[in-house]
């Protein structure tokens, strides 16, 4: 009791003068007009973000009054400092069993909506008789706000819900007569297995079904939208029953509403595997002329639609390639509209279409904006990748852009061009040579850049002119380097040597070796040069040929993809806020009303971290890449056995990795594997999430998470 | 025009004034049964009060709020959130309960004590006088120590809600002391 004492004695400690104290003297005031003055005082200064909480009592008392706007005003504010006033709210509860029996059904709802929203404990307990009544109630405005109160009121105390009937009560309204309680009663059982995803509360029948395909036609569109997020999570049990769920939704792709025409994608995407493949074929094409229609609505709505449509051309890639124009970036669309675009158009891009697109992306890089300019020249060299037959057209676009244009154009196309030689490592050398020999070293500012132009001229050096100076000078300059440019430079320095060697390239090389393993503190850095050193004091050159020269295997996509696994759910995220940031929900929607799950739980840094130290120790596996020895465990007994002089080595080695595995906190010059190799399914499971993870992140991921093989090559 | 009319005008001669009263006292005393009788003329059917019913009655040209609070132990802290420009308490009493006249003493003492309701008339009711074995007033106004108030306007009245018995008279003792204090 004196807590509360002193807590109540709060609000009449305060000041007596000033902005609450005479909104508290108007709030009591005798004068019916002066209180509601100060009711509307309160909601503006409470909307602008001041907190007029220390004035809940004297607001609540007010509640009680025949003038709607005033009522609807102090419902307003009950719901907005409920949370901080819980004890309080109980003097509210007679009020509100009142209002549920008020002639006037507009305040029979708002006041069974206010105390769902209030979700404060205390008031739970006496929600049960309004619940019942406003459930049962005759008007169906009525009716539609109590059924969104039970899944309210399922977060706060399932048990009630279920012992109460609650539950029951809602799932027989979806036979409503009214198609708005329908609609609700669905949004309700949908929010209620969403935030409990062991339970399944929506269970259909063909009653039930047939239902729900009727009112789709006669609800508003959010209704419609619920119907179809229903329908789109039923698993239909027939070819008939899929038929019949996908004729009747077909209707609305050509709905006005974007949001509605995504949800019925979704519905029938999620129906269509039941159907025979021809029927298949033909409606995929159907569902090009709404998502075309996505396109021409203001910017941030077209965004949403283009990150649906990257997730649903994934899965269906043939299904927009005729509209490749419509996604062409307009002058004054923002920048993330037209990256976003760009993506599209490197998805639809084929033989027919490739010529329009290469000049359409020409055009982007003569324009202005760093970033849009970047992503164009990334965009030619995914095109040059992915079709044979513009290659060479695509990479002449990309020689006369580096003549042209400025630096970051340059830093942009020499990333560009290593990708282009691994897809094509002989084709177009004389072009890509020349390009090479006129970048100047200083022009390179990105790190990234200057590894990929430190790969060329190690993988062709016999091509590149004055080779020797170039080395001379970047050897000079290694300390300055970032750890990834030392890495890039070490192997190349340590290829010269087999390929070209000279005394100057072995002199470079020892200087090399010598920095490296003396002056860095990257502990990546060191290893590699440790490793090398070992490697070239072996005996006999062909073990260093061997693991030096090794091509790479050959690039034939720079387009990102989705892990198969992660494509499955995404289709299932269509239209909801997991197809925008490409993840499913329950990745970034942890919060009060989904504890229940596991993964939620952690956080995003845990999960990464985790996902970090799994890929470590993938790498330790993949050393079987190069058929050293396999488990830790049996790796001292063979050695022993063996005796030879190269086991020793190996053993080394071994211990390097050891040290690798338990160091997780530096994977960082590790990338993850490819999502397509044979993983344990722990392990694609995480790759998923990070497969999540980079989606989101600039376009860098999309060439790291390419060149997993390539990097764990590398490291020898 | 209207508006203004009764805005200005109605403030200077007080017409749209509200007399605020509050009715309090424990659980099952009768408060809500007293404000609805009052209000309406009937007798209605009442569950305990979970917070509070609010009125608005024309008596004797004078508009009054009666504020019925609920009595529960869980309530009575809130009791002060409305003691704000309250001109009269009514305290009501189930003059049966014999065994909680104690407690109905020490929560009107308690309540007096507060600075907001010093210049409040207080008009007890000694309600349920149809029962059998119900306290005379005397005895109730004993029970209460209401001679111990001091500089205060009080006055005791035997009631039944039921019956409707002894509600106006109280009353109107009550108006006619508000009326000389406040108008
Ligand atoms: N016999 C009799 N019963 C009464 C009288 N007044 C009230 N009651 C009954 O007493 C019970 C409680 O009355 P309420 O008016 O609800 O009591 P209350 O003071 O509002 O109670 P709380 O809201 O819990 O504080 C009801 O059953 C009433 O019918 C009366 O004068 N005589
Ligand atoms: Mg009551």
């Amino acid at each position: 009791m004196s807590y509360l004492e002193s807590r109540l004695r709060k609000f009449f400690k305060l000041p007596h003068k000033g902005e609450t104290y005479e909104l508290r003297s108007g709030l009591v005031s005798q004068y019916a007009g002066d209180r509601k003055d100060a009711i509307e005082r309160v909601i503006g200064a409470m909307t602008v973000g001041k907190d007029v909480s220390a004035l809940f009592p004297d607001v609540l008392k007010n509640v009680a009054t025949h003038d709607l706007e005033q009522k609807k005003l102090v419902y307003l504010y009950l719901m907005n400092y409920a949370k901080t006033n819980p004890e309080l709210c109980i003097l509210a509860v007679n009020t509100f069993v009142q209002d549920t029996e008020d002639p006037n059904p507009l305040v029979r709802a708002l006041a069974i909506r206010t105390m769902g929203c209030i979700r404060v404990d205390k008031i739970v307990d006496y929600m049960e008789i309004p619940l019942h009544r406003t459930l049962k109630d005759d008007n169906p405005y009525v009716r539609k706000t109590a059924a969104i109160c039970v899944a309210k009121l399922f977060d706060l105390s399932p048990e009630m819900c279920v012992e109460q009937g609650f539950l029951d009560a809602l799932k027989s309204m979806i036979e409503d007569s009214n198609p708005m309680v329908v609609a609700n009663a669905v949004s309700a059982l949908l929010e209620i297995e969403a935030a409990n995803r062991d339970t399944k509360v929506l269970v259909f029948d063909a009653k039930i079904l047939k239902k729900l395909l009727l009112t789709l036609n006669e609800c508003t569109e959010w209704g419609r939208i619920t119907l179809l997020t229903a329908l789109a999570e039923y698993k239909s049990t027939s070819e008939a029953e899929a038929s019949s769920i996908i004729d009747r939704v077909s209707p609305l792709l050509q709905h006005e509403n974007p949001a509605v025409v995504l949800a019925a994608v979704k519905a029938i995407l999620m129906h269509i595997n039941a159907i025979p493949q021809e029927s298949q074929d033909s409606l995929v094409r159907k569902l090009s002329a709404p998502l075309v229609s996505l396109i021409s609505t203001p910017p941030e709505v077209q965004y949403v639609g283009l990150r649906n449509i990257r997730i649903i051309l994934e899965k269906y890639p043939s299904i927009l390639s005729r509209e490749m124009r419509v996604f062409f970036c307009k002058y004054n669309d923002p920048l993330y509209l037209k990256l976003e675009k760009i993506e599209i158009l490197v998805r639809l891009v084929n033989d027919s279409n490739s010529t329009v697109l290469l000049a359409e992306l020409r055009e982007y890089a003569m324009e202005f904006d760093t970033e849009f300019v970047k992503r164009a020249v990334r965009a030619i060299g995914q095109v040059a990748i992915k079709l044979e037959k513009i290659s060479k057209k695509a990479i002449d676009v990309l020689y006369d852009l580096i003549n042209s244009r400025s630096e970051y154009v340059i830093n942009e196309a020499t990333i560009v061009i290593q990708n282009v030689l691994r897809r094509y490592p002989t084709q177009h050398i004389s072009t890509i040579i020349s390009i090479i020999a006129d970048i100047n070293l200083d022009q390179l500012e990105d790190d990234e850049a200057l590894s990929s132009y430190v790969w060329i001229i190690g993988e062709y050096a016999k091509h590149i002119p004055h080779l020797e100076k170039i080395l001379d000078g970047m050897v000079s300059q290694f300390l300055e380097f970032e750890s990834t440019v030392q890495l890039a430079l070490l192997t190349t320095i340590v290829k010269v040597n087999l390929t070209r060697p000279s005394p100057n390239t072995q002199k470079l090389l020892q200087d090399t070796l010598n920095t490296a393993t003396k002056e860095v503190e990257n502990a990546d850095v060191r290893d590699k040069a440790f490793l090398y050193w070992r490697l070239l004091s072996l005996d006999g050159d062909s073990a260093q040929k061997a693991v030096m020269l090794k091509k790479l295997p050959p690039l034939t996509s720079t387009i990102e993809k989705f892990p198969p696994a992660l494509l499955n759910e995404l289709i299932t995220e269509i239209s909801t806020l997991g197809s925008v940031y490409h993840q499913p929900g329950y990745m970034f929607a942890a919060g009060d009303a989904h504890t229940g799950g596991k993964v939620q739980t952690k956080k995003l840094e845990e999960l990464q971290q985790l996902a970090k130290s799994e890929i470590v120790n993938n790498t330790v596996k993949a050393e079987n890449l190069l058929d050293f020895d396999d488990d830790e465990g049996d790796s001292n007994s063979a050695n022993a056995d063996n005796g030879a002089s190269n086991n020793n080595i190996l053993a080394e080695l071994n211990d390097l990795f050891a040290g690798l595995s338990t160091q997780p906190q530096q994977p960082s010059s590790v990338s993850p594997p490819p999502p397509s190799s044979e993983q344990s399914n722990g392990a694609s499971s995480l790759f998923d999430l990070m497969g999540g993870f980079e989606a989101g992140a600039s376009q860098n991921g999309a060439a790291n998470s390419k060149k997993p093989e390539e990097d764990l090559l590398s490291l020898f | 025009m209207g508006n203004i009319f009764s805005g200005i005008f109605g403030r200077l001669w007080g017409i749209n004034k509200e007399i605020r009263i509050l009715i309090l006292g424990l659980d099952g005393a009768g408060k809500t049964t007293i404000l609805y009788k009052l209000q309406m003329g009937e007798v209605v059917k009442t569950k305990p009060t979970i917070g509070f019913n609010v009125e608005t009655l024309t008596y004797k040209n004078i508009s009054i709020n009666m504020w019925d609070l609920g009595g529960q132990t869980s309530i009575r802290p809130y009791w002060r959130c409305y003691y704000a420009n309250t001109a009269a308490v009514i305290f009501v009493v189930d003059s049966t309960d014999k065994e909680r006249m104690d407690i109905a003493q020490k929560e009107l003492h308690m309540m007096l004590k507060e600075e907001e309701l010093l210049d409040s008339a207080l008009l007890v009711f000694a309600n349920k006088q149809d029962q059998m074995g119900a306290l005379s007033a005397a005895e109730v106004s004993k029970s209460l120590n209401l001679v111990d108030l001091k500089d205060r306007s009080w006055s005791i009245v035997a009631s039944s809600a039921v019956k409707g018995e002894g509600l106006t008279e109280g009353l109107d003792w009550l108006i006619d002391v508000i009326k000389e204090e406040q108008l």
